[in-house]
């Protein structure tokens, strides 16, 4: 209740005094506000449209920024929630919208606007995030479909149970000799797995906070949380595991979503997700041999170098650094981007947690000295105790297990989301990094222009037309693989005629797989009669130019 | 005079013709032939083929006439806004037909290939219009459920009758798509140059040019042999360039391929040619897996196409297949190879290795997601003109010689002259779109009758189960065993090895209601003692599988001597008690 009205209230200050800092996250009722308020204040530049309403009847958002024919001008989709726990992939892609609202006066922000149209998703799946906001928190990626994620044929019928009635999901930790966890030798809060081949010997069972309640020998493995958005995408579909859906894009917002990027998005040249997947800090690899078959495991050459490129520049712009390398999961949304829908495809979590050096041991060399623990765990308590964080840990204290009848059994462990999304007190410096970025995203796009337009006379009422098509934006109009995709269109040139007008030499209609970052495509035609002509080139995603030609 | 007579004659049959089609035939007037309703309810004539309309009235005629075995639904709405139908055949006086192992059966994905269409219909008509006379058919529908959608593709069914097509056109459902990516939306589609509503060939004579006539059948072209000088330059199908961009009708209706859509191993256009957005993505297909989704007794399936006489199997493509194990094939291969001897000119084939390896098939999704055993028939072949296979030369005249002497030249348009805005002076001429690919009239029946005969025999081999015997064993102190073997008595599994792989539908619950249960257990070997107690919900067993031809044995452990019914309840093979 408390709880309640400290969120009401942030929403209420929200409301009157926009710069006034959050004291938590935004529920779906408070990012409503936000995303309807930038609506309301900007009414020029932003357009609010409900995509759907999921399962649990809420609404996936979409705001268009940009000016002018937004359709026709390269664009950048910013989308976050991917991931349900991940609420700061959700703030961080409404804080973009708001802070490039802010500062939509200056000249700065008018030129990004007049080049580029911006979609943003701020939150996919607003089903899971809800979660964090309910009496019972835990970590949740499912929306509100009943799935029978053990596939037994019953739906929901065993889920977590707050044992020690914290409101959170945590841990529970069983004595048992046949356990395969022991306790941390460093830190005594952290429970770690038993390393067989070490001759170590396990002390707990640890299990999910909750009790086994269809009494197959598996806790909590089939609770509310149905499908999850990042697994329900095409590209690697991991069928039949749980959050993964009967079948790919099976959601209201997965359908949704990618309606809207396929039929409305033709404009989209990437697509930069806040979510769990990391190619920013570290870009993806060339490896020749994933690209060998017909099903594409790996990035083209010429895109793993595009990607390379905007890596170097997002490290410069938000000094990140020591980003955990990610793997991303099988039909995980940001992979989608690139090798199904084609466009570039950037991702970041946003933040991490820094790796925190050891205490010194002065008996080691230097080399030693001072390393740091690949435990994220060890790790994370030690950074939240730099930092002062208190409630990040529920100590362990006993609670009675029924399924453990007759021994020492304890709830505890690291509260739910906080190792995926930090205070929100340093929300606004990384959000601000991250805008910065997607603004110079936004300047790298490519631009097409028409120049060096000539026309000679021949004899006879002959005219010969010639130009160049050139591309002087930092990223070609096509990612190499986007040029095999029917989903983005070409660089179409026409020379439009009138009156008397033939074309005796040259195509009237002419399509183009790609123009590069800085490359110029040379156009030549011989036209008979004379009055006017004109040539127009472009694409959705590029925008289209026209030049008049008088013969 | 003489003609005069004909006339009237004639108008009078077709006035006749035209009063008893709309009824029954008087009971009188007719005698059986072996093997077909005599005197049926929904008379159809099944020479000829159906628009959507057409369709919409046999399934209305035939749910209408047999409300006891026969109901229609609607899957959901095509792209244009027309019901897909669901006829639903089982015998409704006799349990449910979601508790009864079914067959689906659907026609005409592409809406080019038609005739699958008139064989779905064909069998819920056979199946009810011979109940009554055929103990058969009365035992498969208290047994079995059919679940049969004639056309999945309704809207472009329509489009393919009527308006100009060839007979591959437009397989694509009627979304529209920009097919050559230049930003305008199905600009250059098929031109009816001589607007007969057939899009046939254009050829130009050109001294030299490299084609010349057939010397036997002068209306086929073939290439002029080498050191030949040839007669005539080859120009495509009948169509101008409309949008001057240097290509022939490069972006007509469509194009997606509704079989490529299918959600197991889906893959985008760009490594499958033809998928549309992903998974369902076409709303025809998206109905049919909801309700497939939402019918767990669906354990067989057909999916009729055209052509070449093929009946089948999956995998699809060459990446699938682990996907098909041992134990699964042996099943295909005993339906299958039934398929070769009830359909002759058919072959029984694996699609990745004999035709295409191929992504986002229905049969594969069918089989892959839902762990049904389903075959894709391709009906029609050249083998049904004269019975025999020709190959080369001799094999692609047969076409043209049964055009000549069996249909009397009425599937091919004559060479014509016609001024072309683009090519001059060409001809048009070539097959029309209703020969090729769709069955000619007077062979429809017979397909239907035989590819019917295959998916009944499918259907027939779908799970069967029994409770074959309880027996009772006095343990002493008011305490006994009973032990219960269930039977499958036939081909399939109640799952499927794919099923099992990834426990697609639960396991079967084998019950014992009304007694005092102490303890349950699974009966591995009952001779050798190899027994597995289930602790939780004793009563209720869950046994993974019942294989095909074969047993399983549960036991209980009861106290008391009151009487009892034992239950197996299994998703794709149905519900059977018995009291003891």
């Amino acid at each position: 209740m408390i709880k309640k009205c400290v969120i009401l209230s942030a929403l209420l200050l929200w409301l009157i005094l926009p710069g006034f800092a959050q004291t938590d996250y935004s529920n779906h009722a408070g990012l409503s506000q936000r995303v309807n308020n930038l609506a309301r204040a900007n009414p020029q530049l932003v357009k609010v449209k409900s995509l759907t309403k999921t399962m649990g009847g809420k609404d996936v958002w979409l705001l268009t920024i940009g000016t002018g024919d937004v359709a026709n001008k390269p664009a950048i989709a910013v989308v976050g929630g991917v991931e349900g726990s991940h609420l700061l992939g959700s703030e961080l892609a409404i804080a973009f919208a708001e802070n490039l609202m802010k500062n939509a006066g200056t000249d700065s922000i008018k030129n990004v606007l007049a080049s580029t149209t911006f979609y943003i998703l701020p939150n996919v799946n607003p089903d899971a995030s809800e979660q964090y906001f309910s009496r019972l928190k835990y970590e949740r990626s499912g929306n509100a479909r009943p799935t029978d994620d053990d596939r037994d044929g019953r739906m929901n019928e065993d889920g977590f149970e707050d044992l020690n009635g914290d409101g959170l999901i945590t841990w529970v930790r069983i004595e048992d000799p046949t356990g395969k966890y022991k306790i941390h030798p460093d830190d005594p809060r952290i429970m770690v797995l038993a390393d067989v081949a070490k001759g170590e010997k396990g002390t707990h069972i640890v299990i999910s906070e909750g009790i086994d309640n269809d009494k197959d020998g598996v806790w909590n493995e089939d609770g509310e949380g149905g499908v999850s958005f990042n697994k329900n995408m095409t590209y690697n579909y991991p069928a039949f595991t749980p959050g993964a859906g009967e079948h790919a894009v099976s959601e209201l917002e997965t359908r949704a979503a990618l309606d809207f990027l396929f039929e409305e998005g033709w404009n989209i040249t990437t697509v930069m997700t806040f979510g769990p997947t990391n190619n920013l800090s570290e870009p993806v690899k060339f490896n020749p041999q994933a690209v060998a078959r017909r099903i594409l495991s790996g990035y083209l050459e010429f895109d793993a170098k595009v990607n390379a490129m905007v890596s170097d520049r997002y490290n410069k712009i938000t000094g990140t650094k020591e980003a955990p390398k990610t793997t991303p999961g099988g039909g995980d949304f940001s992979q989608w981007v690139y090798f199904h829908y084609g466009r570039n495809s950037f991702s970041t979590p946003g933040w991490w947690v820094p790796k925190m050096k050891l205490p010194a041991d002065s008996t080691k060399n230097l080399k030693e000295r001072n390393p740091t623990d690949d435990n994220t765990e060890t790790n994370y308590l030690r950074w939240a105790e730099s930092k002062g964080l208190n409630n990040v840990f529920v100590p362990w204290t006993s609670i009675n297990h029924p399924d453990f009848p007759g021994k020492k059994a304890e709830a505890g462990g690291i509260v739910p989301f906080v190792q995926l999304n930090p205070p929100i007190s340093m929300v606004a410096d990384i959000a601000k990094k991250h805008t910065d970025f997607i603004i110079d995203l936004a300047k790298m796009q490519p631009q097409i222009e028409i120049i060096d337009l000539k026309t000679e006379k021949l004899t006879g009422g002959l005219t010969r037309i010639t130009a160049k098509v050139y591309n002087k934006g930092a990223l070609a109009t096509h990612s190499k693989l986007g040029e095999r995709s029917k989903w983005m269109k070409r660089v179409k040139v026409t020379l439009n005629t009138t009156g008397n007008q033939t074309i005796i030499s040259g195509r009237k209609i002419e399509l183009f797989p790609t123009v590069n970052a800085g490359e110029v495509l040379e156009l030549s035609w011989i036209v008979k009669g004379s009055g006017r002509a004109s040539i127009e080139v472009g694409a959705p995603h590029t925008g289209f130019r026209k030049a008049e030609v008088n013969l | 005079m003489f003609i005069h007579m004909k006339k009237l004659i004639l108008t009078y049959i077709a006035t006749a013709l035209i009063v008893f089609t709309a009824v029954a035939q008087n009971a009188d007037q007719v005698f059986k032939a072996a093997g077909t309703p005599v005197n049926p309810k929904v008379p159809i004539s099944w020479n000829r083929y159906y628009d959507y309309a057409g369709v919409t009235e046999i399934c209305k005629k035939l749910a209408a006439a047999h409300p006891n075995l026969i109901k229609l639904q609607s899957l959901g709405k095509s792209f244009l806004g027309k019901e897909i139908w669901l006829l639903t055949v089982t015998d409704f006086t006799k349990g449910k037909h979601n508790e009864k192992p079914a067959m689906y059966i659907d026609g005409n994905i592409h809406s080019n290939e038609i005739q699958g269409t008139e064989f779905s219909l064909y069998t819920a008509w056979y199946l009810a219009e011979t109940f009554a006379d055929t103990e058969f058919i009365r035992e498969l529908l208290a047994d079995k459920t059919f679940y049969i959608a004639p056309t999945i593709n309704p809207d472009a069914r329509d489009f393919y009758m009527k308006e100009p097509n060839n007979p591959n056109t437009p397989r694509s459902g009627m979304i529209p798509f920009d097919n050559d990516r230049d930003n305008v939306v199905d600009e250059d589609g098929i031109n009816d140059l001589d607007g007969n509503g057939h899009i046939t060939f254009m050829r130009r004579k050109n001294p030299n040019g490299r084609w010349i006539e057939d010397p036997e059948f002068p209306e086929r072209m073939i290439p002029a042999p080498a050191g030949v000088n040839g007669q005539y330059d080859m120009l495509g199908f009948e169509g101008l360039d409309a949008d001057g961009d240097g290509f022939v009708n490069e972006d007509g209706v469509g194009f997606y391929d509704p079989n490529r859509d299918w959600g197991w191993n889906w893959q985008p256009d760009h490594i499958q040619g033809g998928a549309h957005k992903y998974p369902f993505s076409i709303p025809e297909n998206r109905a049919v897996a909801d309700f497939v989704l939402a019918h767990p007794n669906i354990a067989g399936a057909q999916s009729y196409h055209n052509s070449g006489g093929m009946i089948l199997r999956g995998p699809g493509a060459e990446e699938d297949l682990g996907t098909y194990n041992a134990q699964d094939v042996q099943i295909y291969d005993a339906i299958g190879r039934k398929g070769e001897e009830l359909i002759p000119g058919y072959r029984y084939l694996v699609v990745y290795k004999d035709l295409y390896s191929v992504f986002g098939g229905e049969l594969d999704w069918f089989y892959g997601s839902r762990g049904i055993y389903t075959f894709t028939n391709e009906l029609f072949t050249s083998y049904l003109y004269y019975n025999r296979n020709l190959t080369g030369q001799e094999g692609q005249r047969e076409a043209y010689r049964f055009n000549k002497d069996l249909i009397f030249g009425d599937a091919f348009v004559p060479w014509k002259e016609f001024n072309h805005p683009q090519f001059g002076l060409i001809e048009i001429g070539g097959f029309k779109k209703n020969f090729g690919r769709a069955t000619p009239g007077f062979l429809l029946e017979s397909e239907g009758h035989r590819n019917m005969a295959f998916t009944i025999f499918h259907a027939y081999h779908t799970p069967k189960l029994e409770v074959f015997e309880i027996k009772e064993k006095d343990l002493g102190g008011g305490i006994k065993e009973v032990t219960v073997i269930i039977a499958n008595t036939r081909l399939m599994p109640t799952h499927s090895s794919q099923d099992l792989k990834y426990k697609i539908e639960r396991p079967n619950l084998i019950s014992i209601e009304g007694a005092n249960v102490v303890a349950g257990m699974l009966v591995q070997n009952a001779d050798l003692g190899l027994i597995t107690e289930q602790k939780t919900e004793p009563n209720v067993l869950r046994v993974d599988n019942i294989p095909g031809m074969g047993t399983v044995t549960v036991r209980w452990i009861v106290s008391g001597n009151s009487n009892y019914t034992i239950k197996v309840d299994s998703r794709k093979g149905g519900v059977v008690s018995r009291r003891k």
